[in-house]
């Protein structure tokens, strides 16, 4: 299958957006980039490169992306080194140090570094900077994950080699720890022409409905997460149930579960208790979720919840946003960013807003249908891939001259 | 034929400063203190943003208070600082703090309150460049309209104010001074940026140029 190149997201973005990031990429000229991550193929950040690569390199910024290399016992570290930077209680050996290090130090051995930007992607390969202390080009850490409430242990650990990095790219001002340089805010994006967000015939998306026996006789009601405790699928049934009793709906929840969670089957089986047998109630298990399908869901929906109890960024609010759904969502994480309160969606800080929203929405379509044009209108101005290529362009300028907040080009 | 009229632009791109503050006093010192271009984000920046989504609120300080402090009435007047009557950060950065602190005059309660989520203080750097579109008289900048982008709209309406620390906009002034079409100037000049998107901007400056054409 052909990647769609940038001629194809005129028709999605607008021409004048394309023409832009033209202009901007002749200002860039000859710089280069290479992007260093840790994984090929699955994950958030692969997806993003996948995309993002091939288009810098067709705006003529020459970019190389790199993963790194390691045995297992590297990559059990960096699991660990992820979940704890996200919170999780764990004690660290010297020797797990010691092990990241010598990882790192391979890598380092095997690859160069000749790009004007060198951007290095989450904790897996960031000590890299380390053997580049008289480096001539720039190198930035572009850390994905939520960073606001680190393991201390494990985070004065690698503060020591963030700081040596010209600079640092966080999702969110939520999840940026205190630096001792600077910081630059890169909202995670969508694709609007990958399949889990392009538009779809009508047809495919009544034969999704039909192959998962989901009738279109009501409104429909949805949740798309994993089935896990902080996405709150119970909370969802009993916000659904409530609203119900005051007007007619199907909720559907669609999710797989969480990658090598063990508490998976059980969470499941608690939320079908939840459901009960209540015919209006559709709970779709996925072992692994095909991304048009998603599409498909996401497009019927009336309205699409996301009433998480945590998260991250939750870029299915933006999925959704940007298919002009209304979408209710929890006031945590990254929503708040992409979900103005009764101007982008709404958000909600209970079950009970959650149901009063849910019967709200469903009996003010025309106020439903405002707040899914104003958001899909909030993701093109911001949470769309071709808003992170024009950051990295601008980052590409403005990284060479760190002491001006306005850079004149002519 | 009048002096050539070519289109620039301008990108931010958004940096965080892990500075916050919790309370309005928090707030209105950040305010005080804060480098010009952390200002210019929250009102500028914003201000092109919230519009083409219909939020009512023109900074993010006017945002952040009416969903975090349960207080209106501080928003509203924040909001009602008109962004093009300032051709500089600082008589901007006086307004908004001097209308804090008016208010804390007459509602001294508001600020003992403490913010459901704190306010981050971001910042920015903002390039400014030229584009590859040309005006040398009314037709052919009608004619440029169509294709520039809402960015460089904006710019030159509301932003470029910034850089000739004038208090107009710089289609009307081009138009005013090389073409010497006052009246149509005039008009232009007097469309107010509250009601339309960018793109409804686009269209209202079309349809008054198609006028004179």
């Amino acid at each position: 299958m052909t990647l769609p190149g940038l001629f194809d997201y005129r028709e999605v973005v607008g021409r004048d957006v394309v023409e832009e990031l033209t202009m901007l990429a002749s200002y860039v000229g000859n710089r280069s980039i290479k992007m260093v991550n840790s994984t090929a193929v699955g994950g958030g950040v692969a997806e993003m490169l996948h995309r993002v690569v091939p288009l810098l390199n067709e705006l003529g910024v020459q970019t190389n992306w790199e993963v790194i290399k390691g045995e297992a016992e590297f990559f059990d570290i960096t699991k660990s080194f992820h979940n704890a930077l996200q919170g999780k209680e764990e004690t660290f050996e010297k020797q797990t140090f010691e092990t990241y290090l010598h990882y790192n130090e391979l890598n380092n051995g095997q690859m160069s570094f000749d790009e004007d930007l060198i951007v290095i992607h989450d904790p897996q390969p960031a000590a890299l900077i380390h053997w580049h202390q008289n480096r001539k080009h720039k190198w930035v850490w572009r850390c994905h994950i939520d960073l606001s409430h680190p393991n201390q242990q494990l985070w004065q650990f690698l503060q020591a080699y963030i700081n040596q990095y010209d600079a640092a790219i966080f999702s969110s001002p939520l999840f940026s720890p205190e630096l001792a340089i600077p910081q630059y805010q890169f909202y995670p994006t969508i694709d609007p022409l990958a399949d889990k967000n392009k538009e779809l015939d009508p047809e495919y998306i009544e034969a999704v409905l039909k192959e998962y026996e989901i009738p279109k006789d009501k409104p429909l009601v949805t949740q798309i997460s994993r089935y896990d405790p902080w996405k709150d699928p119970v909370g969802v049934i009993e916000a659904f149930k409530m609203a119900r009793k005051y007007v007619d709906c199907r909720l559907l929840l669609v999710g797989d579960k969480a990658a090598d969670d063990p508490e998976a089957e059980r969470i499941l089986q608690i939320v079908r208790e939840a459901a009960g047998n209540d015919p209006d109630i559709h709970i779709i298990y996925l072992t692994k979720s095909i991304p048009s399908e998603i599409n498909a869901f996401q497009r019927a929906s009336d309205i699409v919840l996301q009433k998480s109890l945590r998260e991250g960024f939750a870029l299915t609010v933006a999925e959704a946003l940007w298919k002009r759904r209304p979408v209710i969502g929890s006031a945590v994480g990254g929503i708040p960013a992409q979900i103005i309160h009764g101007y982008t969606g709404v958000l909600v800080h209970s079950v009970e807003g959650a149901s009063l929203q849910i019967r709200s929405l469903l009996n003010q379509r025309e106020f439903a249908a405002k707040l899914g044009e104003n958001g899909r209108q909030r993701v093109r101005d911001e949470f769309l891939i071709t808003q992170n290529l024009k950051r990295y362009l601008l980052l590409l300028l403005a990284i060479e001259r760190p002491n001006e907040s306005t850079i004149f080009l002519d | 034929m009048g002096d050539l009229f070519q289109f620039s632009s301008s990108a931010s791109l958004g940096k965080l400063t892990g500075r916050r503050a919790h309370n309005l006093e928090e707030l209105l010192q950040i305010i005080k203190t804060c480098p010009d271009s952390s200002i210019f984000y929250h009102t500028f920046s914003t201000f092109r943003k919230m519009r083409e989504v219909q939020v009512p609120f023109n900074n993010d300080f006017a945002i952040w208070i009416s969903q975090n402090l349960a207080e209106e009435a501080l928003p509203e007047k924040l909001t009602a600082i008109e962004l093009a009557e300032h051709s500089t950060i600082l008589s901007l950065r006086e307004r908004i703090a001097a209308v804090i602190e008016s208010h804390r005059q007459e509602n001294p309660l508001v600020f003992t309150r403490t913010a459901a989520k704190p306010f981050y203080l971001c910042d920015t750097v903002r390039i400014v460049y030229l584009t590859d579109k040309f005006a040398y008289n009314l037709r052919s900048f009608r004619e440029s309209l169509n294709s520039i982008s809402v960015d460089s709209i904006y710019f030159h309406f509301i932003e470029s104010r910034l850089q000739t620390q004038l208090q107009t906009d710089d289609f009307s002034r081009w138009i005013e001074q090389s073409l010497d079409m006052p009246d149509l100037a005039a008009k232009i000049r007097n469309i107010d940026i509250h009601i339309y998107t960018l793109e409804g901007l686009r269209r209202k400056l079309t349809a008054l140029i198609d006028q004179y054409l």
